[in-house]
């Protein structure tokens, strides 16, 4: 729906439809004296991947974190549709994440986890149903998580972050402990998602596996951006994901 | 009412409510028992029949004060405290949902322990052919009062895991305070001596109607517990609204 501008009002470019779906704008965030994020700005064009890379302890899940609202920057902003977090109506119905794929409680079965979490947000139990189909956990529903091994418990993760059939999927490492197979869902799974006009956030520090997902690259070292762009470009002059990683974060001996 | 629903299921969709229910049960038949194998001629004093059958609102308190705790710490250990935050970033609501479906069962501990204490004391002292000191108030109180106490020491449980977040501390944290540290203060060595009987733990005896010369009254008692259960619960809302999460 459009809204409509009143006469004299200045319109504001709607943030929704082919604008930024994420916004960082000089994003700080200090711990104590460690500086984990350092005036980052980037943002995210809708119906893209795009990989969130960096060297491990560079500030990536701790930007995936402000930009979820489970921690408060120091200074500037992170926002998604054009709000924080927190101001969303509907969170869950917007954007789904996975920080950790550890988050469950070991002794809950995957069923009642996604059921707990689809009661809160009102979501309802036929969808909970749905995606234990979709991630290939129906028969292991019932089983209490401690029983799962890691790829299945990333699966319980994805299915929790698609709960509320989210317009942005938001992931730390989504395939850690996935195997050849799993891998090969989730990057196709990635791509229809955005192929249908949806968007994509995945940090990751397999570079081989992202350059075969990801559109778009957002690069960042030390808390700060090394490089944003499209990967087709970054990489046109035949060198790899790899060595422009490597060149630009300093790793390279 | 869609936190108090999800609350509720995570409540029961593990295993930790029913072993803390079982651990209590078990406790309070075995004080209760054990504490009936007194000398007869102590065990005939009303004062002491009191003292007996209050172990039931001791270990439902307790046990509820433990529930609570961890309907927020185990959230924290294990890590759902994201994902429970991302689909409710209200975090304050998350905490009132927690309180009050902590409360309710804490109700039903109190309920259950306070009965069994009753029921389990008294069969013991009939056995041994013991007559009881105690009239109908006394029962209605010691069950009742057992209710009231636990469920707003459950509340007070979430307050207390909602400040310190980290689960072991937390619960030893609680047991200590119920199980020395409040004697230690009200004791001679410290010599809190009267004010002793304003602190928390022995605000909740007092609601089931114990040690009547020495504690306050019941109406009283609650009073001022539920005082603290409403600052332990705001304490923990506004903590947990304004942290990061881990």
């Amino acid at each position: 729906m459009t809204k409509r501008i009143e006469e004299g009002e200045t319109p504001i470019a709607p943030s929704t439809h082919g604008g930024a779906v994420v916004t960082v704008s000089s994003l700080t965030k200090l711990f104590g004296e460690i500086v984990a994020v350092d005036d980052l700005t980037f943002s995210l064009p809708r119906g893209t991947v795009t990989g969130f890379l960096g060297p491990n302890g560079a500030g990536k899940t701790t930007t995936l974190r402000l930009l979820l609202g489970l921690a408060e920057p120091t200074a500037g902003e992170a926002l998604v549709f054009g709000r924080r977090y927190r101001d969303l109506d509907q969170p869950a119905h917007r954007v789904g994440a996975v920080l950790e794929s550890t988050d469950f409680h070991r002794g809950r079965s995957g069923r009642d986890h996604l059921r707990a979490l689809a009661l809160a947000a009102k979501i309802p139990p036929a969808r909970v149903e749905e995606l234990l189909e979709l991630v290939e956990l129906a028969t292991a529903a019932e089983r209490r998580v401690k029983t799962y091994s890691l790829g299945m418990r990333q699966r319980l993760g994805l299915a929790t972050a698609l709960l509320g059939d989210p317009e942005l999927l938001i992931l730390d490492e989504p395939a850690n402990g996935l195997d050849p197979a799993g891998v090969h869902w989730l990057r196709r799974f990635l791509r229809r998602f955005a192929e249908q006009g949806r968007t994509v956030l995945v940090s990751s520090h397999m570079l081989a596996e992202a350059a075969q997902t990801v559109d778009d690259v957002v690069i960042i070292d030390h808390g700060r951006l090394v490089t944003t762009g499209r990967l087709d470009e970054l990489t046109q002059d035949g060198r790899t994901l790899e060595d422009v990683f490597l060149a630009l974060t300093g790793a390279a001996s | 009412m869609a936190l108090l629903r999800s609350e509720l299921l995570k409540q029961r969709s593990t295993r930790t409510l029913l072993g803390l229910f079982a651990a209590m049960l078990g406790l309070v038949l075995s004080a209760a028992l054990l504490h009936s194998l007194l000398p007869a001629e102590q065990l005939a004093n009303r004062h002491t029949q009191l003292m007996v059958f209050g172990r039931g609102e001791f270990l439902g308190v307790l046990f509820a004060a433990l529930l609570g705790a961890m309907s927020i710490t185990a959230e924290i250990r294990h890590g759902t405290i994201r994902p429970t935050f991302l689909f409710s970033p209200r975090r304050d609501r998350v905490l009132a949902a927690k309180v009050l479906v902590s409360f309710t069962i804490g109700a039903g501990f109190g309920l259950v322990a306070g009965a069994a204490a009753v029921a389990a004391g008294t069969a013991a002292l009939r056995a041994r052919g013991i007559e009881l000191q105690l009239d109908g108030r006394d029962y209605v109180l010691l069950v009742a009062g057992s209710a009231a106490a636990a469920s707003l020491w459950a509340a007070i449980g979430v307050g207390v895991g909602a400040l310190v977040r980290h689960q072991v501390p937390a619960l030893v944290g609680i047991c200590a305070w119920l199980l020395f540290v409040e004697g230690l203060l009200a004791g001679d060595l410290v010599g809190l001596g009267d004010v002793g009987r304003f602190l928390p733990g022995s605000a909740a005896s007092a609601i089931s109607g114990q040690d009547p010369g020495a504690l306050l009254a019941p109406a009283t008692g609650l009073a001022l517990l539920a005082a603290y259960a409403a600052v332990a619960a705001l304490a923990g809302a506004l903590a947990t609204s304004r942290r990061d999460v881990g």
